[in-house]
C-alpha cells in the first residue's frame, strides 16, 4: 500500500546516494573512509532537510490557508542571505561563518515579520504575514546588492554561489546537530496536525470546534520559521520543494495532517536525496547547485499537479 | 437551563455606540429559541459574545450553571455545536472527513478515531439525513447539501447546545424549510437546545418556541410567536409599516406596499 | 575572486589576428575581431581591465592611463590614477569624465552596449582577452600598436615568449618526472575548484605539477569534497596565506591533503591574472611546492 511504497522510495534514495560517486563503490579503505564520513551524512542531511522543508511547505499552507505557500514565503530565506554576504563583506573568518551568520540573519527576519504580522491585541493575521514575508524578503534582497556593488571583497560571488543551495558542507557533526534540533519543531508542528486541520476550515468555525486558534498559530509559525532557518543555514535555499511535495502528498492522501505530514517528510526527503544524488553527477565532477535540479524537476512536477487538483 | 445571559454589554470600540446594550437571554433543553432583528441590530455581535469569541463590557453568560470564562475551548466544542453562517474550506475535504471534526474536540493530538468516534459520525450523519454525501468531495456539494454536512458536524460534537447562524441565507423554500423542521426535530426529539438567528421571522414563529427580538443592541421584545409578533413591537423595529395575519393560530407579518399602507 | 573575475567573462569573439601588420596609425582589430579607430597612438587611455593596465604599465606607456577600474591594484604606480569603478558594464560617464581617446575593455558581452556608445563618440575602443599565457605577448603587441610604444611592447614580448617557450621544453623534457598532483581550491562553501580553462593550471603545468582537475573545461566550477577527495590530490594549492579556515571542518578531513595539512599558499596579483610576471610565478609556485614535498 501508499506506506510502503514511500517507504521503499526513501529507502531507494538513500542506497542510491550511497552507492554513487566519484570514489565508487568498493571495499577499499579509503573509499569505504569517503562513503562513511561524506556520502552517508550527505545523504541523510538531504534526507532531514527534504523530510524538514516539505513538512513546514505543508502546515503553513495550512496556516496562511494558501495552497501556493512555501516556507521561502516566510521572508527568512532572504534575511539568511543578507546574514552570509554581511559575515563575508566583514571578512569575519572562521569555518563556521556562513551557516551561523546565515541563521542569525534568517532570525533576524523571522522577529521582523513576526512583529509586522501581529495586529491589534496579539493576533497573528496570516494574510499580514505573507505580506510581511514578501516585503523583509525584498528588502534584504536589496541590501545584498547594495554590499555587493559597494564591497571591495571578491568572495562575495561566493555568497551567491551558497545561496543557491548544496550539501557539500554535510559532516556525521552537521547532520546529528540538525537531526537533534529539527526533532523539536517537526513534533511540534505534527502536534498541531488536528488544530491545523480545523484551520483550514477558517478560523471562526476553528475555534468553535474545539481549536486554541491564537496558540495554534503562533507555534507553527515559530516552529516553521526555526526549521526553515536552520535548512538554510545548513544548506541554502533550496526552492520547490516545500510547495510542490505537500501537494503531491495531498492527491493520494488526502488534507488530514495527520497523514499528510509524516508522508511530506518521506517524500520531501527522498526527493531531495535523489536529487544532490543528481545534482553531482551529472556533470561529475562539476557539481550542480541543488536547487537548480529541484526547480527542473519541480516546475514540470508542479505543472502537472496543478491539473489534477480535485474540487 | 442550557445557556444563560445577563446584562450582556458589548462596544467594538471605546466611543461608539455599544452593539449590544444590556442583553438578557435564556435557553433551555429541548427549546428552539430565534434571534431574530435587522441588520446591524447586533444578532452575530451577540452570539460571538454568547459563544465565547468575544469579551463583553458588562453582564455574564453562564453555560450548565458555569461561567463561560470557567470553559476551555475544548470543553466549550463539546457542550455547543456552532454553524456559522460562511464556511470555505481552503482545502478539499470529504464530507465524512469534515464531520469527523467535530470530534477532534474530544480525541487527543495523534491517534486514530476510535470505534466512538465513527459511531457518533454515522449517527450525525443520519440525524442530518447525509449519509449518502460522506464520501463527497464538499466542493461539490449545493448550499443546502454542505449547509446539512455542518450541521451534522456539529452534531457529531454530541452537544448540549445546537448554535445556527443564519442558516437560512442562500437557501431556497425546500432547503429552507428542511433546515427548520430538522432544527425542531432536534431540539424535540433529541433535547438539544437550539438557537436559531434567523432574518425569516414568519418561519421563526412557526417554529421556534420563543423569539428575542433584538434592535439596536437591545432586547426589544421576547417570548412566544404570540407576544412578540405585533405590529406595535415590530415596527419600530424593522422601520416599515406592517399588519399581523394569520396561519392556524400563529402571528404572520406583513410588510405592507405603499400602496396599501394609510400611514 | 579575481579569477572569478576573468574567468567567468563570456568571450564571443575568437581569439583576433596574432601579429598582424597594420599600419602605425592604428588601423587595428581587437580580440573581438573589430576594428579599432584611433587616428594616431592613444594619448589618453582608460584601462577598464586590470590586467591590461598591468600591461601598460609594463611597456611604459603607463603615462598615458588616466583612469583604471577600482580592481587594477599592480603596479603601485597605478594607484595613483584615478579610478572610474568597475569593468564589467562600466560607468560610461565616470569614464568619459577622463578625457580618454581609447578606452581598452575586457572581452565580454556586458561590454557591448557600452563600447557602441563608444564608437557613436567617435573613440577608440577596444576589445582585450587575456585569459591564458600565450594571450600575454600578443596583448602587449596589440597596446604597443595603439599607444606607439611599438619597440618597448615588441622586445618585452618578445622575450616572454621566448621565456614561456623555453619553460614549455623544459617541462617536456622533464615530463617522466615525478609530478606533485594539486588541487587548487579557491572556495570552500561550497567547494569550487580551478579547471583547465584557468591560466594558473598552466602555470602549475610549467612548475613541474598537475592539477588533478585538467578533465574540467571551464576556469572553476561548483564540485564536491568527495570529487576532490577521490582524486587524491597530494596538495592543495590554496591563494592566501597559510592554512585556511576551512581545514578545521569536519568534512575536509576526508580529503587526504587536508588531513596531512598539505597546503601550499602563494599570494600575489601575479596568481591572479597573466601577465609578465607570470612566469615568476611558476617559479615561485615550483618553489613552493618543492618546500611543501617534505609533508
Amino acid at each position: 500500500m501508499k506506506w510502503l511504497a514511500l517507504g521503499a522510495a526513501a529507502l531507494l534514495a538513500l542506497l542510491t546516494a550511497v552507492v554513487v560517486g566519484p570514489a565508487g563503490f568498493s571495499g577499499e579503505p579509503a573509499t569505504v573512509a569517503i562513503i562513511r564520513d561524506l556520502r552517508i551524512p550527505r545523504a541523510l542531511l538531504a534526507f532531514l532537510v527534504g523530510g524538514s522543508l516539505a513538512v513546514t511547505g505543508a502546515a503553513l499552507q495550512a496556516l496562511v490557508r494558501n495552497p501556493l505557500a512555501d516556507p521561502y514565503l516566510l521572508g527568512l530565506s532572504g534575511g539568511a542571505g543578507l546574514g552570509a554576504v554581511g559575515a563575508i563583506a566583514l571578512h569575519l573568518d572562521s569555518p563556521w561563518v556562513l551557516p551561523a551568520s546565515a541563521f542569525v540573519g534568517a532570525l533576524a527576519a523571522i522577529l521582523v515579520v513576526y512583529r509586522l504580522g501581529v495586529v491589534t491585541g496579539a493576533v497573528l493575521d496570516p494574510r499580514v504575514l505573507l505580506l510581511a514575508g514578501v516585503v523583509v524578503g525584498a528588502f534584504a534582497a536589496a541590501m545584498m546588492g547594495a554590499i555587493m556593488a559597494v564591497s571591495p571583497a571578491a568572495e562575495l560571488r561566493n555568497a551567491f554561489v551558497w545561496l543557491l543551495g548544496g550539501f557539500g558542507s554535510a559532516s556525521w557533526r552537521s547532520v546529528s546537530v540538525f537531526a537533534s534540533y529539527a526533532a523539536v519543531p517537526v513534533t511540534l508542528m505534527y502536534l498541531a496536525a488536528r488544530p491545523l486541520d480545523l484551520l483550514t476550515l477558517g478560523e471562526e468555525p476553528a475555534t468553535y470546534l474545539g481549536a486554541d486558534v491564537e496558540r495554534t498559530k503562533r507555534r507553527v509559525y515559530v516552529a516553521a520559521s526555526l526549521l526553515t532557518a536552520a535548512a538554510v543555514a545548513v544548506s541554502g535555499t533550496i526552492g520547490f520543494v516545500g510547495l510542490v511535495v505537500p501537494h503531491a502528498i495531498r492527491l493520494f492522501w488526502g488534507h488530514l495532517h495527520r497523514t499528510l505530514l509524516p508522508a511530506a517528510f518521506l517524500l520531501g526527503g527522498t526527493l531531495l536525496v535523489f536529487a544532490d544524488a543528481l545534482a553531482r553527477t551529472i556533470f561529475a565532477p562539476v557539481e550542480l547547485p541543488v536547487g537548480v535540479v529541484t526547480a527542473f524537476v519541480g516546475v514540470p512536477v508542479f505543472v502537472l499537479l496543478l491539473r489534477r487538483w480535485p474540487r | 437551563m442550557i445557556l444563560e445571559a445577563r446584562g450582556l454589554a458589548f462596544r467594538y470600540d471605546l466611543v461608539g455606540n455599544p452593539a449590544v446594550d444590556g442583553v438578557d437571554l435564556t435557553l433551555g433543553a429541548g427549546e428552539l429559541l430565534a434571534l431574530v432583528g435587522p441588520n446591524g441590530s447586533g444578532k452575530t455581535t451577540l452570539l460571538r459574545v454568547l459563544l465565547g469569541l468575544l469579551e463583553p463590557e458588562r453582564g455574564g453568560v453562564w453555560l450548565l450553571d458555569r461561567p463561560l470564562k470557567a470553559w476551555d475551548r475544548r470543553a466549550l466544542a463539546r457542550a455547543v455545536g456552532v454553524v456559522v453562517q460562511r464556511e470555505e474550506a481552503a482545502f478539499p475535504l470529504r464530507a465524512r472527513e469534515a464531520v469527523m471534526m467535530g470530534r477532534y474536540a474530544h480525541m487527543g493530538p495523534l491517534g486514530a478515531p476510535s470505534a466512538r468516534d465513527e459511531a457518533a459520525v454515522d449517527r450525525a450523519l443520519e440525524r442530518c439525513d447525509v449519509t449518502a454525501l460522506a464520501p463527497r468531495w464538499v466542493g461539490t456539494l449545493s448550499g443546502g447539501e454542505w449547509q446539512r454536512v455542518r450541521i451534522a458536524r456539529a452534531l457529531a460534537q454530541e452537544p448540549r447546545a445546537l448554535v445556527l447562524d443564519e442558516p437560512t441565507a442562500n437557501l431556497d423554500v425546500a432547503h429552507e424549510m428542511e433546515l427548520f423542521e430538522l432544527a425542531a426535530h432536534l431540539a424535540r426529539a433529541d433535547g438539544l437546545a437550539a438557537l436559531v438567528v434567523t432574518h425569516h421571522l414568519n418561519l421563526a414563529a412557526r417554529y421556534a418556541d420563543r423569539l428575542v427580538v433584538l434592535h439596536r443592541g437591545r432586547v426589544a421584545a421576547t417570548g412566544p410567536a404570540a407576544d412578540v409578533i405585533r405590529r406595535e413591537i415590530l415596527e419600530p423595529v424593522f422601520g416599515w409599516p406592517i399588519e399581523i395575519s394569520r396561519w392556524h393560530e400563529t402571528p404572520q407579518f406583513v410588510p405592507l406596499k405603499r400602496s396599501e399602507s394609510t400611514r | 575572486m579575481r579569477l572569478g573575475f576573468v574567468g567567468t567573462a563570456l568571450a564571443i569573439g575568437v581569439v583576433a589576428c596574432t601579429g598582424r601588420e597594420a599600419p602605425p596609425a592604428g588601423r587595428l582589430v581587437d580580440d573581438l575581431g573589430r576594428a579599432v579607430a584611433l587616428p594616431g597612438p592613444a594619448r589618453r587611455i582608460v584601462s577598464l581591465s586590470p590586467s591590461t593596465t598591468d600591461r601598460q604599465f609594463a611597456i611604459g606607456a603607463g603615462g598615458r592611463v588616466v583612469g583604471r577600474t577600482r580592481w587594477c591594484d599592480f603596479p603601485p604606480q597605478a594607484a595613483a590614477v584615478p579610478s572610474v569603478g568597475d569593468g564589467l558594464n562600466p560607468n560610461l560617464e565616470l569614464v568619459l569624465s577622463r578625457k580618454p581617446d581609447l578606452v581598452v575593455f575586457y572581452a565580454s558581452a556586458a561590454n557591448q552596449g557600452v563600447i557602441a556608445r563608444l564608437d557613436g563618440l567617435g573613440l577608440g575602443a577596444a576589445s582585450v582577452r587575456l585569459d591564458r599565457l600565450d594571450d600575454v605577448p600578443r596583448v602587449a603587441r596589440l597596446l604597443g600598436r595603439l599607444t606607439g610604444a611599438t619597440a618597448r611592447a615588441e622586445s618585452l614580448a618578445a622575450r616572454f615568449g621566448a621565456e614561456l617557450d623555453s619553460a614549455r621544453a623544459a617541462r617536456a623534457a622533464g615530463a617522466n618526472d615525478p609530478t606533485r598532483r594539486v588541487a587548487v581550491v579557491s572556495w570552500d562553501n561550497p567547494p569550487i575548484i580551478i579547471g583547465a580553462g584557468s591560466f594558473l593550471t598552466e602555470l602549475i603545468e610549467l612548475a613541474g605539477a598537475r592539477n588533478v582537475f585538467d578533465d574540467v573545461a571551464q576556469p572553476s566550477a561548483q564540485t564536491g569534497i568527495e570529487a576532490i577527495a577521490a582524486r587524491e590530490p597530494d596538495a592543495l594549492l590554496v591563494l592566501g596565506e597559510g592554512v585556511p579556515a576551512f581545514a578545521r571542518r569536519p568534512e575536509w578531513q576526508a580529503v587526504g591533503a587536508v588531513r596531512r595539512r598539505s597546503f601550499v599558499a602563494v599570494q600575489g596579483s601575479e596568481f591572479e591574472r597573466p601577465g609578465f610576471r607570470s612566469l615568476d610565478a611558476v617559479r615561485t609556485l615550483r618553489a613552493a611546492l618543492r618546500r611543501s614535498k617534505g609533508r
